[in-house]
């Protein structure tokens, strides 16, 4: 299971434009796998993303919106999307020109193979 | 894993190379994979199983060409392969062959409908075709009010590239030829302009977004601010659920994209595209210490969506000014 994980995130991480991906426990915020460029502190990329997603998913719920399957952060110089991966959730960092739909498109390829 | 490979060795035109050039992929290993379904093709050109499978190792290096390819082997093959299908709709829209895309995208969705993959296909497709019909029929914005889904905003704040459907128009759209794949939401990569907003704000701050949730496909509407208190707006009455519980859930929002986008050194965060099940959101910041909250259905484009998104913002911003 171990390389599938590592396998899904290095595809990702091949995907013009994508800085990195990291797989996270959803419940927990804990990182399962990161493939980020060093000086990011993972860790709480990896807890901010989880809870923003978390927070976003029972916002979805209370309005009887459904089930959240993809959030975009979109900032000034970069992108992150996060994808409902079953119990985990597959967040990834793209750059601010990265072709967005095809990081969507492999993010959720990657979620569907993991979940 | 030991008895394919052991099966492949005895006989190479052994069909074991199917399921072990799966596992090699699905470990990462993916020139070995390569090698053994091209060898195991050799032995089987007409394998759908085997093309398809291919396909994906292109596709996993990025090569959308050989891809296509193979797709197109499988499809002649399997005229309703579902594989097939999305991989091909979603190379035609990456050449910005967008009714061949459709095309292939809707035959995907019709044998597998809840597929999110070719459901984000397909609204990247809308989003586009969308964007071409408008860059062929008029460069001006749609006037507010004659049609119901446009909306009033200063300038667009989104790009787009405008593409070409020769195929579709029979004419060319006057703006530069796409890139190879469009953004699904495009960025907001500038802070929302002012937009003037004529007449008095409503007394009533929940009216105060009503001219877009009568005007379009919106479900909701709020402004709210950093400790999760509605400031403004409503939802609309087809919506379940209490917008004061909507809020608090939300308010805390602000403080964990700040964040988000901090730690990975992406500046400042300008919005957030969320897809639900039914509905699409979209929470864009309202000055420091406020986030606009739009929902909408799941069928309204992203573009337009993002629109209504800065024309709110621009609207909140004003009430916010006065109120203050």
């Amino acid at each position: 299971m171990n390389e599938l994980f590592i396998a899904a995130v290095e595809r990702l991480s091949r995907v013009a434009g994508v800085r990195g991906a990291l797989l996270v426990e959803g419940e927990t915020g804990v990182t399962v796998i990161s493939d980020l460029r060093e000086g990011v502190n993972e860790t709480a990329v990896a807890a901010l993303a989880a809870s923003l997603f978390r927070r976003t998913a029972a916002a979805s719920e209370t309005a009887d919106f459904g089930r959240l399957n993809t959030l975009q952060l979109e900032a000034d110089d970069g992108h992150v999307v996060a994808v409902d991966a079953g119990e985990l959730i597959l967040v990834v960092v793209a750059e601010h020109d990265a072709q967005l739909g095809l990081v969507r498109y492999e993010a959720h390829r990657a979620a569907e193979s993991l979940s | 894993m030991q008895r394919w490979s052991e099966e492949v060795a005895r006989d190479p035109r052994s069909l074991a190379f199917l399921p072990l050039a799966r596992a090699y992929r699905k470990q990462g290993l993916r020139d070995a994979s390569l090698h053994l379904c091209l060898r195991g093709l050799e032995a089987h050109p007409a394998h759908v199983e085997g093309h398809g499978l291919l396909a994906m190792l292109y596709l996993d290096d990025g090569d959308h060409e050989r891809a296509a390819d193979e797709w197109s082997m499988v499809l002649r093959v399997d005229t309703n392969n579902f594989e097939a299908l999305r991989g091909m709709g979603f190379c035609y829209l990456e050449q910005d062959r967008l009714s061949k895309a459709r095309q292939m995208l809707e035959r995907a969705a019709l044998l597998r409908p809840s597929d999110p993959t070719v459901q984000e296909a397909l609204r990247v497709l809308g989003t586009r075709q969308e964007i071409v019909e408008k860059g062929l029929s008029s460069s001006a914005d749609p006037a507010f009010g004659d049609d119901p889904w446009a909306v009033p905003t200063g300038e667009p704040v989104f790009m787009f590239d405008a593409g070409t459907e020769a195929e579709n128009a029979g004419q060319q759209a006057s703006s530069p030829a796409p890139e190879a794949m469009p953004p699904a939401a495009a960025p907001v990569s500038r802070p929302p302009p002012a937009v003037p907003i004529t007449g008095p704000l409503p007394l009533d701050p929940t009216l105060l977004f009503d001219d877009l949730l009568n005007a379009g496909p919106l479900l909701a509407a709020l402004l709210v601010d950093v400790n999760g208190m509605v400031l403004a707006g409503r939802l609309t009455e087809g919506v379940r659920g209490d917008p004061a519980v909507l809020g608090a859930v939300l308010g805390g929002a602000i403080g964990e994209a700040t964040r988000t986008a901090h730690h990975l050194v992406l500046g400042v965060w300008r919005g957030i595209l969320l897809d639900s099940e039914h509905a699409m959101l979209h929470l864009a910041p309202a000055g420091s210490d406020a986030v606009m909250v739009l929902a909408a259905r799941r069928d309204a484009p992203a573009g337009w969506v993002l629109r209504a998104s800065t024309h709110a913002v621009g609207q909140a911003r004003q009430f916010m000014e006065e109120y203050a």
